[in-house]
């Protein structure tokens, strides 16, 4: 029972981590329809920056969060307005060579600009070390990013269901000419909820930066991950992404305990019988 | 999501069949040229040119089912990969070194991980289909990696030796061989598959990408077509991993990786969906840069490859062959 | 149009390098991708020793050049070495950082009479594959089977052992356990965890329910390895007293600043610490942080690099610069010499390198910055694993 609850913990917090860095890639993919495989390097970047300030420059942990996510959106400005907005509603296959082709300049720049060794950023006192919860001990960093992560969804939650720039952006997507006949200005619409999604992805970058640290190749490799929940909960779909983390966190994390030889196998095995019962995801909208 | 939508390829009314052949004859008259400019213009990067046909016959397959039937996949790699490995185990544990056989063994088991691929990938659709592949690839990927008694595991199938094709040509140093070998079996390949898709079968695969439920309405199963080309695409890239592995005598996990489907994915982009020239093209624009730039600056290459991914996208949104095309297409309507 | 500005630059190439007397190096490594921090420390090494020693060898200047395989990538290895060997006609092949790579290129030095000296892949049998292969590195038998030994002194009974799930991890594995068995301990559990498992709190728990004294890990040095240890300081397996040992990948140190306080302690056993403290190491540390530029970059490929371009110029002196690659092998075999890790010298049979293996601890310095402070030396230590394997 012990490790039950043990395991419990871990895969929320895994999970929750995976939900702040990959929600930003659902906004995208979801309700902007970019298939933005340069998702990862946005987080990227938020870490880089949060690193420089924290370590480099010795600002508090929480400015050093804020400068990241401020930060990424100002580099994500320029090229949202000179390349993103050329493959809006472009086929999906032609938005994977621009945004592979983003990434790759993203982590040959990083490489260039801070070098090939993993960066850390320095967590303030109170998020060191281990919190003792009577039956077992977590990071404390660990219990913020599953708080940041419940954050992060009502938040969200609110913004796209219940104001009004949610609505103005659910109409833009459904039907960008009938939203600007009806006055909507689709394209600051768009601007805004890419800079939301890109300001998502460094936040989750910096969050999640102790499990998944930051070094030029990051923009790539969990880029896979991101991908998967995303899609396994069904873009777009807040609930469904939690879930979808949630889950497949618990998945991962339970098959590591008990059968780590065959981790890999455990998950993919799971993410496939899961497109097999919802083949649109688990939240997914039917076209 | 899907990518029923992307190309603006419309079925076009079938010309006449002369013409049809005309235009095959064209087209392995310009890959016949452009093999032997390639043989005497780089006589030394013949290595190079070898590893191209085996990844263009890798984006050929790639090519049909995601160019002509609409399916999205980053995990075709699972194909070649299964041919390499087959080609590769047949030779270094059973002692089949015939290259002709290694190679028809390498289709039988493209063949198989394209029906697997194929039966699971095609249960999803749009996004979710994009990560059946993925999750299709990594175990494929962790399935080598475990039997690791035949695979070579990490380390790498090694101790591939063919014997010499026909009895009569050993594979040498240089790669000559291994070079004509490839070309050959490009040539052959590409005109079968001119057939193929020009065939009723071709299109009701094209029509199946334009309106799957349109194609079922007409009374055509539309999952064992898909089905079927699966199956088809897995034998060229079957035939294509064999032919890596006949060639460089070695298997390697890498062959089996999502990496290595994602950037055929990216050659077949670059080059244009939907026609088998934009395959080729795509491949050698790709990899002929990636080897020049790579050579010249070994540390900051990737940047410079992804700039130009952008600025394809930027200015020839349909891909090299696409826009070349369009543009041919232009000049001689305004010549009329 | 494209085709004819490569076969352009190709020419320009071939005409540019086609002096005589330049002794040519081809050198195969990751130089870009998620490995490249490994490639660039193979050219510090090279550059360092390029430094020190100029770039004449009597008569003949060696030239050295970069090819990139960012991931483990045999066909490529092969196709570029292909090309290195017949169209830049170099005359020894070197670098290789992973097993496969190197693997792949073997069969090809017979025909293309050209050496090959392994600068880092470290699996045993590779030198088995052809007798022109020479290697300046170590091996994961001869670095990990000393940390058996080690444990067995520190009264260690029980042990787990946790590897990533490939080549390396599995050799690794097998390197403790049979030393640690032999020696009289028990493994009492052997994990293999797939090399994509980001989060290792669940792996840290079964450590934990298996009741071990210690656990030995092996992780290929890069991003995993913070995760690993930052889990097992936040899991409390520090505070209940398991002991942590694994071989220098895992706190190499290039990572060392990343991991910070939390790697303080750490028991691993190496070939090479850059605290070695010795005059012939202080001279090349200087040199190579000069070549690499950011100093906490450089780590221990840099000196498999750098004894690898000791045994190539060996090599060419004894060939007095014509290409004759069995006479160049049989040159350097038996050759002994002081390296900045210390003693070293080529084993005659294997054409691998016989050296000291150190038990370090990650210790902090009066700067504040970490380093892995040598405190027992395992002298010349060939590779048990050739032995194990037949």
């Amino acid at each position: 029972m012990q490790t039950f609850f043990s395991i419990g913990v871990d895969a929320l917090a895994y999970g929750m981590i995976l939900f702040v860095i990959s929600i930003g890639l659902s906004v995208t993919m979801g309700l902007m329809r970019v298939v933005n495989l340069a998702h990862g390097a946005f987080a990227m970047i938020g870490g880089y920056i949060a690193s420089y300030a924290a370590r480099d420059l010795g600002l508090a942990y929480g400015l050093a969060v804020i400068l990241a996510v401020a930060g990424t959106i100002i580099i994500a400005i320029p090229l949202e307005r000179f390349l993103y907005r050329r493959i809006y509603g472009a086929p999906e296959l032609t938005q994977v060579l621009m945004t592979i082709g983003i990434t790759f300049c993203v982590i040959g720049i990083a490489n260039y600009v801070f070098g090939p060794t993993l960066k850390t950023i320095p967590l303030p006192p109170d998020l060191q070390g281990p919190v003792d919860l009577g039956f077992r001990t977590i990071a404390a960093h660990k219990l913020f990013a599953i708080f940041c992560g419940v954050a992060v969804a009502l938040g969200l939650w609110y913004l796209i269901e219940r104001t009004s720039f949610g609505v103005k952006l659910r109409a833009s997507v459904d039907n960008t000419a009938m939203a600007a006949a009806l006055g909507v200005r689709t394209k600051i619409v768009y601007a805004a909820s890419f800079a939301l999604a890109v300001g998502l992805a460094a936040f989750g970058g910096v969050i999640g930066a102790e499990l998944l640290p930051v070094e030029p190749y990051y923009a790539l490799r969990y880029m896979v991950t991101f991908l998967v929940v995303v899609s396994v909960g069904g873009a777009g779909s807040i609930p469904g992404a939690l879930i979808a983390c949630l889950l497949l966190g618990a998945i991962d994390t339970t098959g590591r305990y008990l059968v780590p030889e065959y981790g890999e196998f455990f998950f993919y095995l799971a993410v496939i019988a899961i497109v097999w019962v919802f083949p649109r995801g688990l939240m997914g909208r039917a076209k | 999501m899907s990518i029923t939508n992307t190309s603006a390829t419309i079925i076009q009314p079938l010309p006449a069949a002369s013409s049809n052949w005309l235009r095959d004859l064209v087209g392995i008259a310009i890959i016949l040229a452009a093999a032997i400019v390639g043989y005497f213009l780089f006589p030394n990067n013949l290595a190079l040119l070898t590893r191209m046909i085996a990844i263009m016959l890798f984006v050929l397959s790639l090519d049909l089912v995601t160019g002509y039937c609409g399916v999205a996949t980053l995990g075709h790699a699972a194909l070649f990969g299964a041919g390499a490995y087959a080609a590769g185990i047949a030779a270094a544990h059973f002692g089949v070194t015939e290259p002709i056989t290694m190679i028809a063994i390498g289709a039988v088991g493209g063949a198989v991980a394209g029906l697997v691929s194929g039966v699971v990938i095609l249960r999803g659709h749009g996004l979710a289909q994009l990560v059946l592949s993925i999750a299709i690839i990594h175990l494929f990927h962790e399935a080598a990696n475990k039997a690791s008694n035949y695979t070579g595991g990490s380390d790498g199938l090694a101790g591939i030796t063919p014997d010499p094709i026909l009895g009569l040509f050993e594979f040498d140093l240089w790669g000559r061989t291994a070079y004509v070998f490839g070309i050959v079996l490009l040539i052959v390949i590409f005109v079968l598959l001119r057939i193929l898709v020009r065939s009723p079968f071709g299109l009701l695969c094209r029509g199946i990408r334009q309106d799957p439920v349109r194609v079922s309405a007409m009374g055509a199963s539309v999952k064992r077509t898909l089905i079927k080309m699966y199956v088809i695409s897995g034998v060229v890239a079957g035939i294509g991993g064999a032919f890596n592995a006949v060639s460089t005598q070695v298997v390697g996990l890498d062959s089996l990786s999502f990496t290595n489907s994602a950037e055929a994915l990216v050659m077949l982009v670059l080059g244009g969906v939907g026609t088998l020239f934009g395959a080729l093209i795509g491949t050698i624009v790709f990899i002929g840069v990636e080897d020049f730039v790579s050579a010249a600056n070994p540390f900051h290459w990737l940047t410079i490859v992804g700039a130009l991914l952008i600025a394809v996208v930027l200015f020839a949104p349909k891909g090299l062959y696409g826009t070349a095309a369009a543009l041919v297409e232009r000049y001689r309507k305004g010549g009329k | 149009m494209k085709k004819l500005i490569l076969a352009a630059a190709a020419s320009l190439l071939m005409t540019a390098s086609a002096y005589a007397e330049v002794i040519k190096v081809g050198v195969v490594g990751p130089f870009s991708g998620p490995f490249a921090i490994q490639g660039k420390n193979f050219k510090a090494g090279i550059d360092a020793y390029l430094a020190e020693h100029g770039n004449k060898v009597g008569e003949n200047t060696i030239e050295i050049l970069y090819r990139d395989v960012p991931q483990p990538d045999p066909a490529q290895s092969k196709a570029l070495a292909q090309e290195l060997v017949v169209k830049e006609g170099v005359q020894y092949l070197a670098g290789f950082y992973f097993t496969p790579d190197a693997m792949a290129v073997t069969p090809l030095l017979k025909q293309g009479n050209v050496p090959m000296v392994i600068m880092n892949a470290a699996t045993s049998a590779i030198v088995t594959k052809s007798p022109l292969v020479v290697r300046t590195s170590f091996t994961t038998w001869q670095t990990s089977a000393p940390m058996a030994k080690t444990a067995r002194e520190r009264g260690v009974e029980k042990a787990i052992t946790v590897v990533s799930d490939y080549g390396p991890g599995v050799d690794s594995e097998t390197a403790f356990k049979t030393t640690f068995e032999k020696e009289g301990g028990t493994v009492v559990e052997s994990i293999r965890m797939p090399l994509s498992t980001n989060d290792f709190s669940p792996i840290m728990q079964r450590v934990r329910d298996s009741g071990a004294q210690a656990v030995f890990a092996f992780l290929p040095s890069g991003p995993t390895t913070l995760g690993f240890v930052k889990a097992y300081n936040e899991n409390g397996l520090k505070q209940a007293g398991i002991q942590f040992l694994a071989p220098g990948d895992l706190t190499q140190e290039s990572d060392l600043p990343a991991i910070g306080d939390a790697g303080v302690g750490i028991l691993t056993t190496f070939h090479y610490s850059i605290a070695h403290d010795s005059p012939e190491n202080k001279a090349f540390v200087a040199a190579a942080q000069k070549a690499i530029g950011n100093p906490a970059e450089l780590s221990f490929p840099s000196v498999g690099a750098y004894d690898g371009m000791f045994v190539i110029t060996k090599m060419i002196e004894a060939t007095g610069g014509k290409q004759d690659a069995e006479k160049a092998v049989e040159a350097v075999k038996g050759l002994a010499w002081e390296s900045p890790r210390g003693p070293v010298s080529i084993d005659p049979e294997t054409r691998h390198i016989t050296q000291n293996i150190y038990l370090r601890e990650v210790a902090k310095g009066d700067d504040g910055g970490y380093y892995n402070k040598e405190i027992k030396t395992f002298e010349k230590q060939p590779d048990p694993g050739l032995a194990a394997a037949k």
